[in-house]
């Protein structure tokens, strides 16, 4: 029954059919429903507690739904593969490897039939890439928050995976290195062909508009999308300009009322609750 | 709190009169952390003052100076039998790591296995492990197989039960990360799972080393033909006591001395860890 509507939806990218999640018998994600197609950035914009990172990991293959399912391109997802790379807010690279080290083990896992040579020569490639050439025998301790990060997401290019999983990945950066992170990601995505899916978890509203093609927003407790958002922008983007932008403004008010509005009628929904109990 | 409030400036003039008392303590300032040499230098001194002290049963206590005259003319068969402990415990302890840390590792990451060894560890790991030297003795064809087996023994439970504890404690983050790149089987024990226990190990292998030296001079009291524990048991056997004493000081600077070196192999292995 399931296989033939996956057939039909074979093309669509990431699929999320009705997903919920609990942890530790506290729903954290209700009835999730989404379609995330191939190439297309997307942001998962919520609050904490809405579920943005579990429902990543999801994605990733990490943990596995309580009902409904997930799909790439019509395969079903049940556990973590190197078509969906993943990084996180840190701790991506294992400490005890330089950053070289690090990824040439993901190349090797990713491509076993190659020679060393060639791991080597495409790890050099990739942390050119990302502005790290002279840090390639460094260790992830001797690194900053940053480099870490660069480091991270030339790993997770250098695979080649077509889906790129990203949980807040610049969440713990300085504001400084945060927009010059965001605009090396959005340059390494634009000049890749065929484009990679990058999904991107943040609860930043300036970083989702900034980045993304589509903004899904969640809702907290329990998560739960909220609105889904195109946005309209050109690339490539010039980052003063568009934020100065009265749309960019527009849009911006727009996702705050939205969550003002979703976290008011959460509040009346349980003084309501809260309300027919004491009448009982 | 207001007073604290108060006493606040009245701490701010004590800033200059800290500059002559730095000076004397620039002065003093060999003697700055070096407490412990003093403390030893009185120990020392205590141990002369009751050695040189006349009463019955003082023969049992040699002054420094003879105990070291004795080190000195003993060391010959000191080191002979430091060779001869040492092809004991070598074997004894490097095995126990061996098997101990990777049955370690196994045991850590495998929750089925866990729970298969857990009840059977938790009754062998208490046991002293002395108390199988009469047996071992018994059952082993020479006296450095028995002592072997016990230092083996002695060793084992500490540096297993430390290095399943760290492959248990495996950060999350680092699980996901292996299992994102697929790392599975022995390359996940040997790539993920070690060098991130790699602190409990090390914890395993200090206590482990301590115990396989407890080990191996209880040993070697039993029935050792050399070695350091039979060396103090002769020597008190035959009542030299300044003898019996430098053999004691030798062996705990031997000791001092292994585990030393273990501690400068792990600050070169862990050097990643902040």
């Amino acid at each position: 029954m399931s296989s033939s509507r996956l057939n039909h939806s074979s093309t669509q990218g990431l699929e999320i059919d009705h997903v919920s999640f609990a942890y530790e018998g506290q729903p954290t994600l209700a009835d999730i429903t989404l379609t995330l197609p191939v190439g297309e950035f997307v942001s998962l914009l919520g609050p904490s507690g809405c579920g943005k990172s579990t429902l990543l990991k999801l994605l990733a293959g990490l943990l596995s739904p309580a009902q409904g399912q997930l799909s790439w391109q019509g395969r079903k997802i049940d556990g973590p593969s190197l078509e969906r790379g993943v990084v996180f807010q840190d701790y991506s690279l294992f400490p005890w490897m330089t950053l070289e080290e690090n990824l040439s083990l993901a190349l090797a896992k990713a491509h076993p039939e190659t020679e060393r040579k060639w791991r080597r020569q495409l790890t050099a490639e990739y942390l050119e890439l990302v502005g790290l050439a002279d840090a390639s025998g460094k260790y992830p301790f001797e690194l900053s928050g940053g480099m870490q990060q660069r480091g991270a997401i030339a790993r997770a290019l250098a695979v080649g995976s077509p889906v790129l999983l990203m949980d807040e990945p610049f969440g713990a950066l300085d504001p400084i290195n945060r927009t010059r992170l965001q605009d090396l990601l959005l340059s390494v995505w634009s000049s890749t062909s065929p484009k990679k899916t990058v999904i991107f978890v943040t609860h930043d509203v300036d970083e989702a508009l900034y980045l993304s093609d589509r903004i899904v927003m969640l809702g907290a407790s329990p998560g739960r999308v909220i609105a889904e958002l195109d946005v309209p922008f050109a690339r490539p983007r010039q980052r003063r300009a568009l934020v100065n932008s009265a749309e960019f403004q527009q849009l911006r008010r727009q996702i705050d009322e939205r969550f003002q509005q979703d976290v008011l009628s959460r509040i009346e929904e349980t003084s309501l609750v809260g309300a027919e109990a004491e009448g009982i | 709190m207001s007073t604290t409030l108060k006493s606040a400036p009245v701490a701010v003039p004590a800033g200059p009169a800290t500059t002559p008392s730095s000076r004397t303590r620039t002065g003093l300032a060999w003697l700055k952390h070096k407490e412990g040499w003093f403390f030893l230098l009185g120990l020392v001194l205590i141990w002369q003052l009751v050695a040189s002290l006349h009463f019955s049963g003082s023969y049992l206590f040699p002054s420094p100076l003879t105990t070291l005259k004795a080190l000195r003319e003993s060391l010959p068969e000191l080191l002979r039998g430091t060779g001869a402990s040492f092809l004991i415990l070598g074997p004894g302890f490097l095995l126990a790591a061996a098997a101990g840390i990777i049955w370690g590792l196994i045991v850590g990451t495998v929750p089925a296995l866990q729970r298969l060894f857990t009840p059977f560890s938790r009754l062998a790991s208490p046991t002293p492990p002395t108390i199988y030297i009469p047996y071992a003795i018994a059952l082993l064809p020479s006296f450095r197989s028995a002592a072997g087996f016990v230092v083996f023994i002695g060793a084992f439970w500490p540096i297993f039960l430390n290095t399943t504890a760290g492959a248990l404690a495996l950060p999350q983050r680092y699980r996901d990360n292996a299992r994102i790149l697929g790392l599975h089987g022995h390359e996940y024990l040997r790539r993920i799972v070690f060098p991130a226990a790699l602190p409990h190990i090390f914890s395993g292998l200090s206590v482990g080393l301590v115990f396989s030296f407890i080990m191996l001079t209880v040993a070697e009291l039993f029935g050792a033909s050399a070695g350091l524990g039979r060396f103090i048991q002769l020597y008190a056997d035959y009542a030299d006591y300044p003898r019996m004493a430098a053999g004691i000081l030798y062996t705990g600077a031997v000791v001092l001395l292994t585990t030393e070196l273990l501690e400068r192999i792990k600050r070169r292995a862990l050097f990643w860890v902040r």
